[in-house]
């Protein structure tokens, strides 16, 4: 294009809903794919240099406040929507959202075994990884060496691993266990502790010092 | 492969830089399309698909258009820019604009995750502890 008022063949639309616009924005991704505009891997590899500023850091507002606030620990555990809504964090596909807590004994991952269904308002995009099929299925049938061999993270054969399967319906995030030696940290220093994939349940907060 | 320094050099080129960056520097987006629709125009430029001026073009024209329509709607920086790259792409002849149409039609009728609408409300596997 040269001219400064070439016309555009494109006609201006309405308003489109999010819902409206994610779709287009979908399907014009899966033709420009199909046509060869593109590869997929560029797209993701684009995508992600930016994913991580979209969501995560929301979900880690929700977990450092419950590392604090030991009552918005209990809301969060009892309603994770309503607590979320708390703190302004909402919105489509976060309709239904259930925070599981690591314990002492107990670690939890979430997956979506039929799709890539993912609490957005609080961990923003998912990773590719998640939406493949062997995470999906490996993850529920050996979680330990998953989590080990393909995460790095080793946890103690003395802690059960629990798998939650999000759904349209209802999705899930973990909330970590608060890293030692941070009782002096506050809340929003915390946050950056807070990686995504520990939100997922396949690593662990960083350590101060580390983020 | 190209870092986020490349990125950054094609983006300072754009209109409303304030858009790109609401918080006054780091490039940021409001929604998980808003990332989609940016990190298609920017491969499709660096698969050759077309000069980067010439989004930066289709860019200030899209804003210019709404602009003069004079509507009411609330401004979205990035549905101008969705406008731009599909109307880069159809002037160059490399997509039909109602083929965008029917496709996001057939995406938009697709149920979610048709099958899976049911609340899980119990673990779907449990690996006990063994010590």
């Amino acid at each position: 294009m040269t001219t400064t008022e070439s016309p555009l063949p494109v006609p201006a639309v309405a308003l489109r809903s999010e819902e409206e616009i994610a779709a287009r924005v979908k399907a014009l991704e899966a033709i420009m794919i199909e046509k060869g505009i593109m590869t997929t891997e560029a797209v993701d590899r684009l995508a992600g240099i930016y994913e991580n500023e979209v969501g995560p850091h929301l979900g880690a507002k929700v977990i450092a406040k419950a590392w604090t606030d030991p009552e918005f620990r209990e809301r969060l555990l009892a309603d994770g929507t309503a607590a979320c809504e708390e703190l302004g964090i909402g919105g489509m596909q976060g309709e239904d959202m259930t925070a599981v807590e690591n314990t002492d004994t107990v670690h939890n991952v979430i997956t979506c075994t039929l799709c890539s269904c993912y609490p957005w308002p609080v961990l923003g995009l998912p990773p590719n990884w998640y939406k493949a099929p062997a995470y999906r299925s490996r993850i529920v049938r050996e979680p330990r060496k998953v989590l080990r061999e393909d995460f790095g993270l080793d946890i103690p054969e003395s802690v059960e691993i629990r798998v939650w399967d999000s759904s349209a319906e209802l999705r899930y995030f973990v909330l970590p266990r608060r890293p030692e030696g941070t009782e002096d940290l506050p809340e929003d220093q915390l946050a950056e502790l807070v990686t995504r994939d520990s939100m997922i349940g396949v690593g662990r907060p960083l350590h101060p010092g580390a983020a | 492969m190209s870092g986020r320094e490349d990125i950054e050099q094609l983006l300072v080129q754009l209109p409303h830089q304030e858009e790109i960056r609401p918080e006054g520097g780091e490039v940021s987006f409001g929604t998980a399309w808003e990332i989609r629709a940016f990190a298609l125009a920017v491969a499709a430029h660096q698969n050759g698909q077309y000069d980067w001026p010439d989004f930066q073009h289709a860019l200030s024209t899209a804003i210019r258009t709404w602009e003069d329509a004079g509507t009411k709607e609330p401004w979205r920086y990035y549905d101008r820019w969705l406008e731009a790259l599909e109307s880069l792409l159809a002037s160059t002849g490399t997509l039909d604009p109602s083929e965008v149409d029917d496709r996001a039609h057939v995406v938009l009728t697709t149920p979610r995750d048709a099958s899976h609408h049911r609340a899980r409300l119990e673990p779907v596997a449990v690996d006990a502890a063994r010590v």
